[in-house]
């Protein structure tokens, strides 16, 4: 019976002994602060992008500050946002008031980033985010430029653009359907999770659909942990589309994938999967998510940047896995921070500010510049569009995930025709084929 | 002059007998002295933060224990509460534009009214039955809330909500004040009439209703009572985290009051509050370890449920107080005699 | 259309059936709600994901070794953590909810959130009346008949039987009949778990595994069981089965509200409950003293 009473006074004295004091570390190290889930790939993307970013800057002898040469020290805070937004609000918090780190950068989940990025705007501190796409957050500069002056989006474009972007692969894939398949008007069924950036997604895509000479077969809406689909699939193949327009960040996108690869339903998906992006879909879906086109960052084999090689083979090399987008906080710590730092010789974030706002640099997935509203307001957003950040089209291809998109794309008549190097041609699988060349 | 003398004599004479002559007493002392007077001595913005929010989770869980642990009527979807409690001061605050000391109550009513929803199917519900049941409800208004994202912003929540106060010590100090109120008032209530009634048809509901009393009414009292204060809690966390999502509907929400109340002890209302105030503060300690923080936590859990089954603090109090076998008055446990009868303590 | 419903619902029943006969004996039995037997349905799709994925093993062997190694698991569970509290019910639920959360740490820690799957035993799907249905799923819903079979069988016509029966009647004058009552409980609990791995062992394969998949059966599994009655096994496999097929209805006849099916289950759920307390073929069984 004494034993639960001595642990129990030893964990508050611990615990009174830790909230209390902590030791400053040193003051000669630039200090970043590195937020995301880090029990789960984006949030070790997070880390490890940083982690390489650091050590490169570290082993040239560190970032020109002024007169003196200071390195780099990363904080790991594990903001824990798939379970708990509070939990990554306290992080962030930790991270400011306790570690007092010069720079954040990282952030995924929507939901939480909006929360973290508050804490960061009353610290003042630079908040580079690396995931969360909700468009709100940079709009937030226009209302209230002083206040969130301190954020700037890096990646990924936001959700608008990246339903302009994927409407661009469905309209390519049904002209790839259309012409190679003898299909008059290609069927498109729309699956998406329940989620509210999809709901705006959904009714863009019912317009478009339309306009791309296309009918819209029908609107099936799993919900995010599902499952089992089997349900929706027999009812999509019931209206005999060939192509399904998905929209997943989720894990449903994984039993969508492989029951639809098992049962051999007739049509090519196309969108957004979140799941297929990474290299571990494959063996989740045992080998049936074969020929799954979805939206990523970067691909093995392909080159948007000439600074994208070395960064992909240098990180498979190291992690064994191609890196995810939230890895652009490489990107973000040698290519945006670091650079600017030199220039304006000090820390101070209202110096830096103003530059990063108006540079426009190469960065390891694509040119990087800063956008603002069309009125002239800054809001800190990554620039789309030829040249600059497209994202790319991959698909799974015989247990590789390959780029197929952009190939010999033009974004208006006017622009030039982009083909990143690597590209492949797109596949379609072969049940299809054999159903519709009958 | 003479007056004052009076009054502060009078008050030392109270602390002497009533506060001082029991340990527990004494910690309940302490604790509101301390919660008052932190500020004084640290303004660490990441401590408040932390005790901001246990203060706010100690007001969810010691309105569980009004209904579950005195009323007996356990509520797995406590989640409920809570979150009417957030949306509702949200949209207030948002559309309405009502200020916080505003959104907050009228909040905490929207949660009464779910508190009445939901009390009168599970009115004739026992046990396991009532148990499952209202958790179920949380997860239907979940997937309303998905349903209407124009209205609730789907899983991205209402944000943009205004702050409860400017500075973080300003905060602190009306969270900590509510919660010091409340939770004093749902203790006196505890100790009231209605309270007895609440024990009673705990222990023997159909005792109770033969003794002439309509335990329907007092049934639905409970769940509104408890309502209210959960609300307040709700309204609380959105004005503080200046956004309520989805996440305040969890199943998981709803299981973490069960496990604090529980774990320090049901049918008491200090025993959840110093539970949320042990707990919560080691969570956030064991960040240290932050693959393992959980899994400490659940062993934590589990230990303390094997020693100390009734709960954690009822195990304290049995430690270093004891009962008078004759006038039944507690008194600390190194006395040889009772201190109001004078009978023998073994 | 109604094919597609008719054959979704039994498909999806099934799985539920099969998770909620075990829950329900169990609570049946020694009035444990097992907080943590979605829990345990996990680690046994775990155990089988390790041998055929890691060890390279057929997903039989998988099968024949995890089901064995989880019911012992959920004894040794039961008796370290479970057995010392049974008399405060209040206790036993948390540390029920305290052992499922614990469990899904120690598989995070082993298995990382990443998504895992596991081959199917029979793989194909095969059609009919133009519904395409796996093979697997099929297998389900022979499954949960032969254990309803089973089950129905040890209950009725062997000594076993007779007492778990007479424990969940009365568990009092089970002793006072000679009936070793905690033996009894732990042998049902027992049984309960080895269930709950027979079920992850033929479920898995349609499924994603991860460690938080336990989440959403246990809302679904004790909605069903609740339905149904507690402490009557054919109220839990009827409660599947209706839930089964709201959940199809949902998919079919509202495909753009199909996140929706689980608060359609529930609701229906709570609108029985307000017309019969006890559930469907629920006993209203008495204050124990």
């Amino acid at each position: 019976m004494k034993r639960p009473m001595i642990l129990m006074t030893t964990l508050m004295a611990f615990l009174i002994a830790m909230t209390i004091s902590f030791p400053a570390m040193g003051a000669n190290t630039i200090k970043i602060g590195v937020i995301g889930p880090m029990q789960f790939v984006q949030g070790k993307g997070h880390w490890n992008g940083a982690t390489m970013a650091a050590e490169e800057i570290n082993a040239r002898g560190g970032v020109k500050v002024g007169k003196k040469k200071m390195k780099i020290e990363l904080i790991k805070a594990d903001s824990n946002e798939f379970l708990n937004p509070t939990d990554a609000t306290n992080a962030m918090e930790l991270l400011l008031s306790r570690d007092k780190v010069d720079f954040v950068v990282g952030g995924f989940r929507s939901e939480a980033v909006l929360a973290m990025q508050d804490i960061a705007m009353d610290y003042k501190t630079i908040f580079i985010g690396c995931g969360a796409s909700h468009t709100q957050l940079c709009l937030r500069l226009a209302e209230d430029y002083d206040r969130y002056k301190y954020w700037f989006r890096l990646t990924p474009f936001n959700d608008q653009l990246l339903g302009r972007t994927t409407f661009i692969h469905l309209g390519t894939v049904g002209a790839i359907l259309k012409k190679s398949l003898n299909i008059p008007q290609v069927k498109v069924a729309i699956v998406a999770e329940k989620a509210m950036w999809v709901d705006s997604m959904i009714a863009a895509a019912k317009g478009l659909i339309p306009k791309m000479g296309m009918e819209l077969a029908g609107v099936w809406q799993p919900s995010q942990a599902a499952t089992d689909v089997s349900a929706e699939l027999s009812a999509i193949q019931r209206t005999e589309a060939p192509l399904i327009f998905t929209i997943f960040s989720a894990s449903v996108g994984i039993p969508f994938a492989k029951q639809a690869g098992e049962l051999k339903i007739p049509a090519v998906q196309v969108g957004i999967n979140v799941e297929a992006q990474k290299d571990g879909f494959w063996e989740a879906t045992q080998g049936m998510g074969n020929y799954v086109m979805t939206m990523n960052t970067y691909a093995r084999g392909v080159e948007q940047t000439e600074l994208t090689k070395p960064f992909v083979d240098k990180y498979i090399e190291r992690f064994g896995e191609t890196p995810t987008y939230t890895a652009d906080t490489y990107t973000a710590i040698i290519h945006m921070l670091a650079p600017v730092i030199e220039q304006a010789g000090t820390l101070d974030a209202n110096k830096l500010i103003p530059i990063m706002e108006t540079r426009e640099f190469i960065g390891t997935a694509n040119l990087v510049k800063m956008v603002s509203t069309p009125e002239g307001k800054p809001i800190h957003d990554l620039k789309w569009g030829p040249g600059y950040a497209t994202s790319l089209g991959v698909q799974w291809q015989d247990g590789k995930l390959v780029g197929v998109w952009p190939n010999k794309w033009k974004a208006t008549p006017e622009a030039p025709e982009i083909t990143y190097k690597g590209i492949v041609p797109y596949k379609i699988p072969p049940w299809v084929i054999e159903k519709y060349k009958k | 002059m003479g007056m004052l003398g009076y009054y502060i004599r009078k008050f030392w004479m109270f602390v002497k007998n009533e506060v001082l002559v029991l340990p527990s007493r004494i910690m309940v002392f302490l604790f509101f002295l301390v919660l008052l007077l932190l500020p004084v001595f640290t303004q660490d913005p990441y401590l408040l933060r932390i005790l901001i929010l246990t203060s706010i989770f100690a007001i969810l869980a010691a309105s569980w224990d009004l209904l579950s642990g005195f009323t007996g009527q356990m509520n797995f979807g406590h989640a409920l509460f809570f979150g009417v409690g957030a949306y509702t001061a949200a949209l207030l605050n948002l559309h309405a534009h009502l200020p916080p000391w505003g959104s907050v109550p009228v909040g905490a009513l929207g949660a009464v009214l779910a508190g009445l929803i939901i009390g009168i199917p599970c009115l004739r519900l026992r046990g396991t039955y009532l148990a499952l049941t209202t958790l179920a409800f949380p997860i239907i208004l979940m997937g309303i809330v998905f349903t209407i994202p124009s209205i609730t912003g789907g899983e991205l929540g209402i944000s943009g909500l205004e702050r409860l106060a400017r500075s973080r010590v300003a905060n602190y100090y009306i969270t900590v004040v509510i919660m010091l109120v409340v939770c004093t008032i749902m203790w006196k209530i505890t100790n009231s009439n209605t309270g007895i009634i609440f024990h009673a048809i705990r222990e023997d509901e159909v005792a109770v209703r033969s003794s002439g009393i309509n335990t329907t009414r007092y049934k639905l009292l409970a769940f509104c009572l408890s309502g209210f204060f959960a609300g307040i809690a709700g309204g609380l966390y959105a004005h503080f985290m200046r956004i309520a999502g989805p996440s305040t509907l969890e199943v998981s929400m709803s299981f973490q009051v069960v496990i604090w109340a529980v774990f320090g002890g049901i049918v008491t209302i200090y025993g959840p509050i110093g539970a949320v105030f042990i707990l919560y503060p080691l969570l956030e300690f064991f960040r240290f370890w932050p693959e393992y923080r959980t899994l400490m936590f659940a062993i934590v859990i589990l230990l303390i449920l094997l020693y100390m089954p009734d709960g954690f603090f009822p195990w304290i109090r049995d430690k270093i107080e004891t009962e008078c076998p004759r006038c039944k008055i507690r008194n600390i446990a190194t006395r040889k005699t009772c201190r109001i009868c004078a009978a023998e303590i073994e | 259309m109604a094919l597609d419903i008719i054959i979704a619902g039994l498909i999806n029943g099934s799985t539920y059936a099969l998770l909620a006969i075990g829950f329900s004996l169990i609570f049946g039995v020694a009035r444990i709600v097992n907080i943590a037997h979605t829990a345990f349905y996990m680690v046994a799709s775990y155990c089988i994901f390790l041998i055929v994925q890691k060890f390279g093993y057929h997903p039989i062997v998988g099968m024949l070794v995890a089901v064995p190694l989880i019911t012992l698991l959920g004894l040794i569970c039961y008796k370290l953590f479970i057995d010392p509290i049974r008399e405060h019910e209040a206790a036993v639920l948390i540390g029920t909810i305290a052992l499922a959360i614990a469990i899904q740490e120690i598989m995070l820690l082993i298995f990382t959130g990443d998504y895992l799957s596991v081959p199917a035993l029979i793989q194909g799907y095969f059609t009919i009346f133009d519904v395409k249905v796996f093979y697997q799923q099929l297998l389900t819903f022979v499954v949960a008949l032969i254990i309803l079979g089973a089950l129905r069988l040890l209950l009725m016509n062997t000594k076993l039987g007779v007492a778990v029966r007479a424990t969940a009647n009365d568990r009092e004058v089970a002793n006072l009949m000679g009936i070793n009552e905690s033996r009894v409980a732990m042998i049902t609990m027992g049984i309960s778990v080895g269930l709950a791995a027979v079920t992850g062992a033929v479920v898995v394969p349609l499924t994603t595994i991860s460690p938080f998949m336990w989440m959403h059966p246990l809302i679904m599994m004790m909605a069903v069981v609740v339905l149904g009655g507690l402490g009557s096994i054919k109220g839990s496999f009827a409660g599947a089965y209706i839930l089964g097929f709201a959940e199809a209805l949902v998919v079919f006849l509202i495909p753009m509200g199909a996140f929706l099916k689980g608060s359609v289950a529930l609701s229906i759920m709570i609108l029985v409950l307000l017309i019969r307390p006890e559930g469907l073929f629920g006993i209203a069984f008495e204050e124990e003293r």
